[in-house]
């Protein structure tokens, strides 16, 4: 231990970095550039009950204020995931967040019954939130009612952590993020990708309506909050786990640099390290001074 | 479809630009210093980007190698934010490369002769490919066509190496038209086409190659954020109504597996939402 592990409910954590979903495939494919392992974990790509193709052409342009993207959760569905990938990040001891989305609550309930069976899946990440396909997704996210529902089925298929990504298109994101609680969830994601156009020119719109939601959040509920929008850096990481987060995702940073993760991960310890602190006593330091 | 990469020894370095060519306004030949040297195969790929860029232009641009080993380069064209600081680029600049990526041209078949045909900056792969072809001993044959003369960056090079025949759409330089117009009168049952540049150039040689029944490959050219199969966000319409993605399965691919009818001739399809890929 070198002060950086943190507790996600049951769940323990070597480190608050971890990668977001969508930003870092399967995990593996980084495996050449550094020890994925280290992480705190990694969110898998978008799992659902079939594979899926995606969108057509074109899927990303980019602007000021990050990338726009409308992928349309294109991913090998989750028998091939647990029968091809699983095996192998279970084997390098990867801590592994499994991130699903349905267009029902019984295809997420199918899912989860599906993961439940194989070990190596250390928590399941619900994407209530994705607004990037017609049907399904989003709509969970921005009722209370339908995402208190969705987290109680899926919380009554599996022993796991359940964590549930919220939408920052939810009328009340408070609301929706209390529900999730009292259905269940064992700690909140925030925030999903934005629906968006580019409007600002010099400031990373993404960040700072993330943290903006991530500190209303972390003070609504009495869960974890997972922070992810925008943290490119480790100053940006502790940003947010000095709101309160207990951990954060790094998303689209690892693009453009594959070590990205990795690089927050290291900036923590050396900043803990060097002001005799630890990543817990850093969550929420920003709230009661 | 099992066109996947190859796993080379891609890795991500930092290198100081060593010297910067300009071709007339839009065209630059970045060169790099690389002392540990590069693996890089002709039709293979770096992600680029100035390591000083800070905060935006965000994500890396995905470039050919016009060379490989200790100093390799590559050829862009000015058309955005990051292809304009490429161009303004000084030597010393450092630029975060990475790579090699995606997977090479296939080498021709016994006794058929490659055919380059490049449109504008998609000279790159074929003029890398070209040296290796002379290398070895043989001289291609080159179709380089562009919108006028000021579109045919390093065709000089490529006609030192090749049997070279250039085109221009004004007339300014060779034969006045299309590389396709060259194309028709030049192939035959032994040829063997490698094609880059603009898709509507590369479908249409496509489709001529496949009406001739001569093999074709095509470069692959898309918007792309990470280069190693994690964002999704470079996939090519396949004939069998399904994706493939030009960094991982490309970007040199059979033109055969290609359905350019529903690449990016389509009405643009804006994506809409900001972070992260879903």
């Amino acid at each position: 231990m070198n002060g950086s592990n943190v507790r996600i409910g049951e769940l323990d954590l070597a480190n608050p970095v971890l990668t977001a979903s969508g930003c870092f495939g399967y995990g593996l494919e980084y495996d050449e550039f550094f020890d994925v392992a280290t992480l705190g974990g990694i969110c898998t790509k978008g799992l659902s009950l079939e594979p899926r193709l995606g969108n057509p052409p074109e899927r990303i342009c980019e602007t000021p204020a990050g990338m726009l993207n409308a992928i349309g959760l294109a991913n090998v569905g989750v028998e091939n995931f647990c029968t091809v990938k699983l095996p192998t990040l279970r084997e390098r001891g990867v801590t592994v967040v499994a991130n699903i989305f349905a267009s029902s609550v019984a295809d997420f309930v199918k899912i989860t019954e599906r993961l439940e069976a194989e070990d190596g899946v250390h928590a399941i990440e619900l994407n209530v939130s994705c607004p990037n396909v017609t049907v399904g997704g989003i709509e969970f996210g921005k009722d209370p009612k339908l995402a208190s529902e969705v987290t109680r089925a899926v919380r009554q298929s599996t022993k796991r952590p359940v964590w549930v990504k919220m939408s920052p298109e939810a009328g009340d994101i408070l609301a929706v993020g209390r529900a999730c609680e009292e259905a269940g969830a064992d700690a909140l994601t925030a925030i999903n990708t934005i629906r968006g156009m580019s409007i600002d020119i010099n400031t990373r719109r993404l960040r700072l309506v993330a943290l903006r939601i991530v500190w209303d959040l972390c003070g609504a509920v009495s869960i974890p909050v997972i922070a992810i929008g925008g943290i490119a850096t480790w100053q940006h990481a502790l940003e947010f786990i000095m709101a309160g987060a207990s951990a954060v995702q790094v998303g689209t940073a690892s693009f453009s640099d594959p070590c990205a993760a990795k690089h927050v991960m290291d900036g923590i310890a050396a900043f803990c390290s060097q002001n005799e602190t630890t990543v817990a006593d850093l969550i929420g330091a920003a709230r009661s001074s | 479809m099992e066109h996947t990469a190859p796993m080379a020894a891609r890795r991500m370095i930092t290198a100081p630009l060593l010297h910067r060519e300009s071709i007339g306004a839009s065209y630059h030949v970045l060169t790099f210093d690389v002392p540990e040297g590069s693996d890089a195969q002709p039709g293979q790929f770096a992600m680029v980007r100035g390591a000083e860029w800070g905060d935006a232009p965000l994500l890396p641009r995905p470039m050919s190698y016009l060379t490989g080993g200790t100093t390799p380069s590559i050829l862009i064209k000015v058309i955005g934010e990051g292809t304009l600081r490429m161009g303004r680029a000084e030597p010393g600049e450092p630029f975060t490369l990475l790579g090699p990526l995606g997977n090479t041209w296939r080498p021709p078949s016994r006794n058929r002769r490659p055919v380059l045909v490049a449109g504008g900056v998609g000279i790159a792969p074929l003029l890398y490919f070209a040296k290796q072809i002379a290398a070895d001993g043989a001289t291609p044959l080159s179709i380089y066509g562009g919108r006028s003369s000021r579109d045919l960056p390093l065709e000089d090079e490529l006609s030192e190496i090749s049997e070279t025949h250039l085109t221009t759409e004004d007339g300014s330089r060779g034969t006045r038209g299309r590389v396709t117009d060259v194309l028709e009168s030049l192939l035959d049952a032994g040829s063997e086409v490698y094609t880059c540049g603009p898709d509507r150039m590369m479908a249409a040689v496509a489709a001529i190659c496949a009406k001739r029944d001569v093999p074709c490959q095509v470069s692959l050219e898309t918007p792309m954020a990470c280069g190693y199969g994690v964002c999704l966000g470079c996939p090519v319409p396949t004939t069998d109504g399904g994706y493939l993605y030009a960094c991982m399965n490309g970007p040199c691919i059979d033109a055969r597996l290609v359905d350019f009818s529903r690449s990016d001739h389509a009405p643009r399809k804006v994506a809409t939402t900001a972070g992260g890929a879903k």
